[in-house]
Formats: structure tokens, C-alpha cells, sequence
């Protein structure tokens, strides 16, 4: 069997992989704004784009508007915190991520078996199905 | 012209994948871009990053400005 990481294992390292600082907070706040971005209002998530999608600066955004660099960057600050408030309510892209390592695991055991023909492992499938859907 | 190497978010929603490509600076909300210089894919573990060296150094020699984040992802990859 090749798999050798549980779901939680594989689960602490995307975590780790999302919490490590500088870059990753950039990628954190745009899966954040896929998945929440639409509850902001249009100006908001124009500055928003600008800025984490498109990697705009501040002052760069702030002259196109015609608005202070300032302005902006209190734009930016405040939906960031939104973004964040919706996940630690809603905890959709938790769920998101835990939900496609564990179909991830699915998968393998099945390529697995497929190859192997031993069918020991289907029991593990089982676990992980109601695991999914507990979390539903 | 002012040139900046910026990060461009592309890539499905929920699977971020982002392109390291030369712009111009004056044109910032356009899109367009001159040259694609690298990508960076965060998904993967650990985040896979590949920047053509070589285009890279001529852009700076040349005068282009990184943003922080390409820095970053500059500094990774030993190129500044």
C-alpha cells in the first residue's frame, strides 16, 4: 500500500502549508475571496482584486481611483478581516480542504486495489465516506 | 517605460495557480502583459515554483521592478 499519511496528517501539512506567513498569506486571502469574495460590495472587491489577485501596490490602486494610498490600504485591511471573520463563522474552506484530502485518499485506495486486487481496503473507504459525510 | 514583474492570479476558483509576468506600469488594471516569466503553484506541497532565470535577470538588468511578493518568490528561487 503506498499510501503512508492519515487524513490528518495530510490535513496539518495543508494547514502548515496555508498558515506559513509572507506568500502564503497572499494565496490564503485569495482562496478566502474565492469562497467568500462575493459577500463584499463591488467597490470593495474591485480594491480587493487589485490588490491580492493582481498584486497591484497600494499607490498604484489608490491613483487609478483616484483616492489616497491610505484609504486603500484600509480597503484592503478591512476586507481581509471580513474574509477571515466569515471562515472562523462558516469554516467553508476548512470543510473544502478536509473534504477533497480525504476523496484524495479515496482515490488512491481505490487505484490501489484496482491494481492489487486486495480488497482489504475497502473497509477503509468506508471510514472515510462517513467521515465526509459527518462533516457535511 | 516603467516595467514591473507582478504575480497574476490565475487558475480555477478554490485552486490557485499564479504566473510571474512582465507589465507595463502605467496600464496597471488592463491585464495585458508582456512576457510570462514563471508560474507559481501553491497547491502543490511543497509550493512549486519556476521562473526562467535567465529572461528574469535580463527584466531586472533592464530596469524592471519586482513587487514585494515576486521578490519573494525571487529570493527563493536565488535569483535576487
Amino acid at each position: 500500500m503506498r499510501q503512508q499519511k492519515t487524513p490528518i496528517e495530510l490535513q496539518d501539512e495543508l494547514s502548515k502549508q496555508f498558515n506559513c506567513p509572507e506568500l502564503d498569506e497572499i494565496v490564503w486571502l485569495s482562496i478566502l475571496y474565492d469562497f467568500y469574495g462575493e459577500l463584499l460590495n463591488s467597490h470593495k472587491k474591485q480594491i480587493f482584486e487589485d490588490y491580492i489577485l493582481n498584486d497591484l501596490s497600494l499607490s498604484e490602486i489608490a491613483a487609478e481611483l483616484n483616492i489616497s494610498r491610505q484609504g486603500v490600504y484600509d480597503i484592503v485591511k478591512r476586507c481581509s478581516q471580513e474574509l477571515k471573520d466569515f471562515e472562523s463563522k462558516l469554516n467553508l474552506v476548512h470543510k473544502f480542504q478536509s473534504v477533497k484530502v480525504k476523496l484524495g485518499l479515496i482515490k488512491t485506495i481505490i487505484t490501489d486495489t484496482e491494481q492489487t486486487g486486495d480488497v482489504t481496503h475497502i473497509a477503509k473507504i468506508r471510514v472515510l465516506a462517513d467521515d465526509i459525510l459527518k462533516e457535511l | 517605460m516603467a516595467v514591473k514583474i507582478r504575480l497574476k492570479r490565475m487558475g480555477q476558483k478554490k485552486a490557485p495557480f499564479y504566473r510571474i509576468v512582465v507589465s507595463d506600469s502605467r496600464t496597471p488594471r488592463d491585464g495585458r502583459f508582456i512576457e510570462e516569466i514563471g508560474t507559481y503553484d501553491p497547491t502543490q506541497n511543497p509550493s512549486a515554483f519556476n521562473v526562467n532565470e535567465e529572461a528574469a535577470k535580463k527584466w531586472l538588468a533592464n530596469g524592471a521592478q519586482p513587487t514585494d511578493t515576486v521578490g519573494k518568490i525571487f529570493k527563493n528561487a536565488g535569483i535576487l
